[in-house]
Formats: C-alpha cells, sequence, structure tokens
C-alpha cells in the first residue's frame, strides 16, 4: 500500500519536526532554570557561609579579645603572682566556652626563682572554677606546640583543634597570645596566655544550619581535619585530602587546597564518599583560625523542582506528540484515501480497462480536481481509441476494397499477349504501372479479324477511383464499337460522342489507337490529345510518328477525328506510352522527358516487343529511382511480323 | 498554386502562377466560381506564370468552360508558357480553346 508510505511519512515528518522544536525550545528552558537556580543557590549558600562565619568569629572573638587585652596588659609591666592568678580567673569566667586558661612565662620572667611558672585555672566539671599550677621536669611546657608556635611566629594562633584526654575527650582548640616586655628599647618575649575553649558550641552551631532539606555542612581545620561533619567518623580521624585520596577524586584534593588557603566559592562535587550524590559546595575561609567552612547541597534537592517540573512538560509534550500523531494520521488518511482509491482505478485504466469507474469524490480541493480530470481523460481516451478503432477497421476495410478492384481492373487489361510463334505475324506487349492501387491508364488490343489487329493506349484524366471507373467505361465502349473495317478516326469519334453524354464530371481521357494490316504493314491511326508514339525501324532508324490534331475524348461532343496512315515493314515496332513516362519526376525533380524516352528507345539493344517494353519501364523506375509515383505509367510495344524473320511481308 | 482575380474592362481576369495538379486545381474552380458569382461572364486566364499542368488542371479548366458556355459565357487563355503550350496543342485544347499570345491580345480579341 504505497500510500501507507504518503501517510507515514507525513506523520513522521511533522512529528519529527515539532519534537525537534519542542526538544530544542525545552532544553534551553530547562538550562535557563537551572543557570537560574544556581544563581540562586550561589546566593543563598554564600549569605549563609558568611553569617555562619561571622557567628562563628564572634564566639572565637570573645575569647581572642580578652586574652590579647591581657596580653597588653601583662606588656606593661611587672606582674604580682596574685595578679596573674586573678588574670587567668578572669579570662575562664569571662566565657562559659572557655575551658581554662593558662598563662606561663619563659625561665625566671616571672620570679627569679622559677624556672617554670604556669597558672592555670580551669573549669571542673561541676562548672566550678579550679586553679592550679603547672610545670616541672614531666610538663616541660616550653617545647609544647601552644607555647612555641606562637613565640617563633611572634604572633597570637589558634591551635589546631584536639581531643583532650584529659578533658573528658571533648574537642578542643587552644589560642595562644605571646606577650612582651618593653626593655631598653628592645621587645622581649615574656611568655604565652593560652586559652582552650570547648568546641562542642561550634558543632553545635554548624549542624543547626539550615542548609536546605537534605543539604550539610563541614568545616576543616588548617590542614584539612575534619573539625566537624555530620558523618561523625571522619571528625579528627580524616582530612579532607585522605577523603580524596580514599575515592581517588583528584578535584576533591585542588578543591581542599583550596579551602586551606582561604580560597572561596561554589565548586561541583561529583559524588564521593562527602556527599554521595553528586552536589554542589559553597566554602568560604575563617580568617581568624585559618579554617575554612563548607555548606554542600546536594544537587538533586537543589534541581528538584525544575527537574519535576521538566518531567511533568516533558510528559506534557509527549502527549501532545501522541495526540498530534493520531490527529495527522487521521487527516493523512483522510488526504490519501481518496488519492489511494484514484491510484487503484488508474493503475485498472492504465491496463487498458477503460470502463472502470473512478471514484466519486466530492471534496472540491486539488484532489477533486484531480479526479475529475481524470474522468474526463479517460472518457476522451475512451472515445478517441473508439473513433481510432472504427476509423482503422473502415481504413482496412477500404484498403481491401481497393485491392479487390485493383484485381478487377488489371483482370481487364488483356495479360495475354499472343506469344509470336503462334501466327508468326506480330509481337505484342505492354505493362501498366498504377500510381496508386487503381489508375487511370488504360492498354487494350483486339484481333478484329485475321489480317487486322487493333490496339489503343488511353490517359483518364487525374487518377485514383474516379479515373479508374473512366478508365473502365472508355476501355468497355472502344472495345463494343470498334469492328473491322471501321476507321481508328470513326471508333473515336463514336466513342467520344458516347463518353460526352452524361459526363457532368467533365472528365477525359486521351486516346491513341490504331489498326494494323497484318499482311500489309500498313497502319492506319488516330489521336486524341495523346502524346504521339515512337517509330522504330529495323533499319531506317527511329523517330516520332506524326499524329494528327484531335481533342480529347468526353470533351465536346463534336470533336472530329482524323486517320493517318504508314507502312510498317517486317521487324519495325511502334511504341506507345503515356505521360507518366516522360513526365516521371527524380528525386532532384527532373522529369524524364521525351528526350530521354527518344534516347533510351534508340539505344535500346532489345529485338522483342516484351524486351524493349521491360526495358523502358525499368529505364523509367531507375529514373525515378525512389521519388513517388506520381502518375501512371503505361508501356505498349508492337512488332510488325517477326523482329528476325523475313524482310519482305507475305 | 497561386491565383489572382482583377477586374479589367467587362472582363474577369485570372492570373495563375506556379504548378495546376490534382491537388490545385480545385482552387482555379474556386476562384472562378467567384467571379461567375458577381456576374461576370467574360474571363480572360493569364498563364504567364504557370509552369505545368496535369490532366486535373486540364479538367479544371474544362469544368469552367462548360459551365461558361451554358451561361453564355466566353473564356479565352494567354501567355502559355511552352510546356503549357505544349500540353495543349496535343491534348487539343488548343484548337478548342480560343488562346492568344498576350493578354492584350486577348482582351482585345474576345
Amino acid at each position: 500500500m504505497k500510500n501507507r508510505g504518503l501517510a507515514f511519512k507525513l506523520v513522521a515528518l511533522i512529528l519529527s519536526g515539532t519534537a525537534a522544536v519542542f526538544l530544542t525550545a525545552f532544553s534551553y528552558y530547562y538550562r535557563c532554570s537551572e543557570k537560574s537556580v544556581m544563581a540562586n543557590v550561589e546566593k543563598n549558600t554564600r549569605n549563609l557561609a558568611h553569617s555562619t562565619v561571622h557567628e562563628i568569629e564572634t564566639v572565637l572573638m570573645g575569647v581572642e579579645k580578652p586574652a590579647r587585652n591581657f596580653a597588653t596588659l601583662l606588656s606593661m609591666g611587672r606582674q604580682e603572682t596574685d595578679d596573674v592568678a586573678r588574670y587567668t580567673e578572669c579570662i575562664s569566667s569571662s566565657n562559659p566556652e572557655i575551658f581554662g586558661t593558662a598563662i606561663s612565662f619563659e625561665p625566671y620572667a616571672m620570679d627569679r626563682q622559677s624556672y617554670y611558672f604556669l597558672d592555670y585555672c580551669y573549669r571542673e566539671a561541676d562548672g566550678r572554677l579550679a586553679r592550679t599550677r603547672l610545670g616541672s621536669d614531666s610538663y616541660d611546657y616550653f617545647t609544647l606546640d601552644w607555647y612555641q608556635i606562637p613565640k617563633v611566629l611572634d604572633r597570637a594562633t589558634w591551635s589546631e583543634p584536639y581531643f583532650d584526654e584529659g578533658g573528658g575527650n571533648i574537642m578542643m582548640a587552644t589560642f595562644s597570645v605571646p606577650f612582651y616586655r618593653e626593655m631598653d628599647g628592645t621587645r622581649e618575649f615574656q611568655g604565652i596566655i593560652c586559652v582552650d575553649i570547648s568546641l562542642l558550641w561550634l558543632k553545635n552551631i554548624v549542624s543547626a544550619l539550615k542548609v536546605y532539606q537534605t543539604g550539610h555542612a563541614f568545616l576543616i581545620s588548617r590542614n584539612g581535619t575534619f573539625i566537624t561533619h555530620p558523618y561523625s567518623s571522619l571528625i579528627m580521624g580524616h582530612t579532607v585530602f585522605s577523603v580524596a585520596e580514599g575515592s581517588g577524586d583528584d578535584s576533591l584534593r585542588r578543591i581542599g587546597q583550596d579551602m586551606i588557603r582561604g580560597g572561596e566559592g561554589l565548586v561541583a562535587l561529583e559524588g564521593n564518599p562527602l556527599s554521595r550524590a553528586r552536589a554542589w559546595m559553597y566554602y568560604a575561609p575563617m580568617s581568624s583560625t585559618g579554617w575554612s567552612l563548607a555548606i554542600v547541597i546536594p544537587e538533586d534537592e537543589l534541581y528538584s523542582d525544575i527537574r519535576r517540573l521538566g518531567r511533568q512538560v516533558i510528559l506534557i509534550g509527549l502527549g501532545g506528540l501522541l495526540l498530534m500523531s493520531v490527529l495527522i494520521v487521521v487527516i493523512a488518511n483522510r488526504i490519501t484515501k481518496p488519492l489511494r482509491s484514484l491510484a487503484c482505478s488508474t493503475v485498472d485504466i492504465a491496463r487498458g480497462n477503460l470502463d472502470t469507474e473512478l471514484p466519486g469524490i466530492r471534496t472540491g480541493d486539488e484532489i477533486g480536481r484531480l479526479t475529475a480530470s481524470f474522468a474526463s481523460m479517460r472518457v476522451a481516451l475512451k472515445e478517441y481509441i473508439t473513433n481510432l478503432t472504427e476509423t482503422t477497421a473502415a481504413k482496412e476495410k477500404y484498403e481491401s476494397e481497393l485491392k479487390i478492384a485493383r484485381s478487377i481492373q488489371m483482370s481487364f487489361l488483356p495479360k495475354r499477349f499472343p506469344p509470336i510463334a503462334e501466327k508468326g505475324n506480330f509481337e505484342i506487349f505492354a505493362r501498366l504501372e498504377p500510381a496508386r492501387e487503381i489508375g487511370g491508364d488504360l492498354y487494350d488490343f483486339s484481333l478484329l479479324d485475321d489480317d487486322h489487329i487493333f490496339f489503343a493506349v488511353g490517359d483518364v484524366s487525374d487518377k485514383g477511383i474516379p479515373a479508374a471507373l473512366f478508365m473502365a467505361v472508355v476501355k468497355t465502349l472502344m472495345k463494343g464499337i470498334a469492328e473491322a473495317g471501321m476507321e481508328p478516326s470513326e471508333i473515336l469519334k463514336k466513342t467520344n460522342v458516347e463518353l460526352c453524354r452524361d459526363n457532368d464530371s467533365m472528365m477525359f481521357v486521351t486516346v491513341f489507337c490504331g489498326v494494323l494490316d497484318l499482311k500489309t504493314g500498313s497502319l492506319r491511326y488516330s489521336n486524341a490529345g495523346h502524346d504521339p508514339p515512337i517509330i522504330i525501324r529495323r533499319d531506317r532508324g527511329t523517330e516520332w510518328l506524326a499524329v494528327p490534331d484531335g481533342l480529347v475524348l468526353g470533351a465536346m461532343e463534336e470533336s472530329d477525328y482524323e486517320t493517318k496512315e504508314i507502312e510498317l515493314r517486317p521487324g519495325d515496332k511502334i511504341l506507345v506510352y503515356t505521360d507518366g513516362v516522360t513526365e516521371a519526376m527524380s528525386p532532384g525533380k527532373e522529369l524524364y522527358s521525351e528526350v530521354r524516352l527518344m534516347e533510351a528507345v534508340k539505344s535500346s539493344s532489345s529485338d522483342s516487343a516484351e524486351k524493349l517494353t521491360l526495358e523502358i519501364m525499368d529505364a523509367v523506375v531507375e529514373f525515378a529511382s525512389g521519388a513517388p509515383q506520381s502518375d501512371d505509367i503505361t508501356v505498349l510495344a508492337l512488332t510488325f511480323g517477326s523482329p528476325k524473320g523475313p524482310l519482305v511481308a507475305q | 498554386m497561386e491565383i489572382e482575380r482583377y477586374k479589367q474592362d467587362r472582363f474577369c481576369v485570372i492570373q495563375v502562377k506556379g504548378r495546376m495538379d490534382a491537388v490545385s486545381a480545385p482552387e482555379f474552380e474556386t476562384a472562378c466560381a467567384k467571379c461567375m458569382e458577381q456576374g461576370d461572364t467574360a474571363f480572360v486566364v493569364d498563364l504567364a506564370g504557370l509552369e505545368y499542368i496535369s490532366s486535373a488542371g486540364l479538367r479544371a479548366m474544362l469544368v469552367v468552360a462548360k459551365k461558361l458556355k451554358s451561361n453564355n459565357g466566353s473564356i479565352s487563355f494567354c501567355s502559355l508558357t511552352p510546356t503549357v503550350e505544349r500540353v495543349f496543342s496535343i491534348s487539343g485544347f488548343r484548337s478548342m480553346f480560343s488562346v492568344h499570345d498576350s493578354l492584350t491580345k486577348a482582351l482585345a480579341n474576345s
């Protein structure tokens, strides 16, 4: 079913076009939504990160400030032991988060007798403050990190978070501030104030962050160690780098490096232990401690809304496409159905079955017009073929009738030329070639009695059926009129009178006729408008015969004719022809003409009438060489006596 | 074949040029019929341009001549070319019709 293909093509084309447009629009929309969501997310998480960092740093500031203040105080002058003790108490009590404060001095810096001096005020389990003095060989604080690092760095530092074994395994960090004393213009390092704070509150702040529904936040230290994380197993035990290495994630390692460098920004995280699914992370530095805060949001949640909406839109689109395809199929079928039925009918018609009915289409569109055209074409074709068949049949019938007419006409003409052997006193031969199936030329001969032979050659005006009919009439008349003893002129006269009667068509015929006396060789002849024949004398040359004037037969009833006479010797010939010979045209539009005819006769070596006749006929045919024959061609030759016989008449 | 007709004095002059054969002969008859419709009875046929005439052409002339004769009209021919002259001679038409050497003579004589 070819038109299933047409409907199918329509559906396929339209659907794919629509689908393409829809998909393009949709992906553009989706991409724009994603971008706008990300922009929003970036803004929100940046704000959140900053505010959280601020919150944390405020607390830390609360620790740093008093420590720094007292460091300045200590730098101002020598202190008493009691003062120092007061200071530590003061600091420790100022902030509930402070676990303990210690002021430690360089050797002999506090007290000339004391190598070690460390006053430590701390909170007990019940919350009350306690004090102690530390520093001994077993506790050589000068080598400890919290003492060394700020001393060497010459500035206040925050330590890395650590677990305090002594204090119930709480995560802590220590803020150490070095203090100095001006002595003789130089600043001399005197000692460290360090404050321990627990980081529980930090954990609380960070875990309390409302990061969308499924997001979380974490904090890493200067070394990348997790300070807080929803996965408590990671806390303190792992760094962001160990995690990155563990999962072979190079991008995470680079992100980690940027974080501890103090970088800030929004990055994408592929699925890794940190967040399992693809997520987005905003990280911001905490400048005071060198830590970094990261806020992580799973991408699913970020995009969940637009994804859901997107799915819905796609579903709607698909539904719409489906609906459209149904519509298109219906429409395509509606269009192609008439085409299909038309195609079926036309296949039949093409096979030749012109009676096949075309489907009735009433739509006014192109298909309706096509069907209408086809219908009228079919009718016209049918008519045409019928006409053609009739005409061809008629033509064939006509042609077959013509063939019959020709054979009738040819049988008119005497075909039996008595061979010379029979009588020995004459020889006659004739040939007639009509221009069409039937013609208007005639020849005739008959023995009027034992010693006289009558012969005639005629040419009816025109050609074809009218000429043929007239030819039959003329021949029959002449034969009936000719009698022994009658002069040729009389034969012509009488024939003419009969012909002129009832000759409305004004047909006329030229005739040359003669009577040869077979004993004496005397030839009496008359002419009615016919071309002069040629006399061929055996030993005395060839010449035109002088013919008497005479009007064509059938023109005027009163026409008169004249008889002339010549003597023929044995072997002499007379050659009679019609103007079909002299007026035969070559392809080069040349006429055969009397000149050529005379030449052909003169140069002929044929001795018998038959040979001569055929030779002339052939010469004319060769001359015409393929050009259509324009007129009937007739040649008749009559020899007196035998060509080779005795020269003297019997 | 080309045929032109024009009136000269009381004659209808018919000029024939080209070849008259079975195909073109009817044109000659038609042209003569037109003149006869106009009431002319004296015809002069100028054959100065006629190169060839077949028996069909002769027949057409015979038909016209017969018609004119029955209406008491007359027809003459002039300025025959040698080929046509010969045909007229042999067929005897030359003796039957009045034939002149030139148009002037034909107009003067009829």
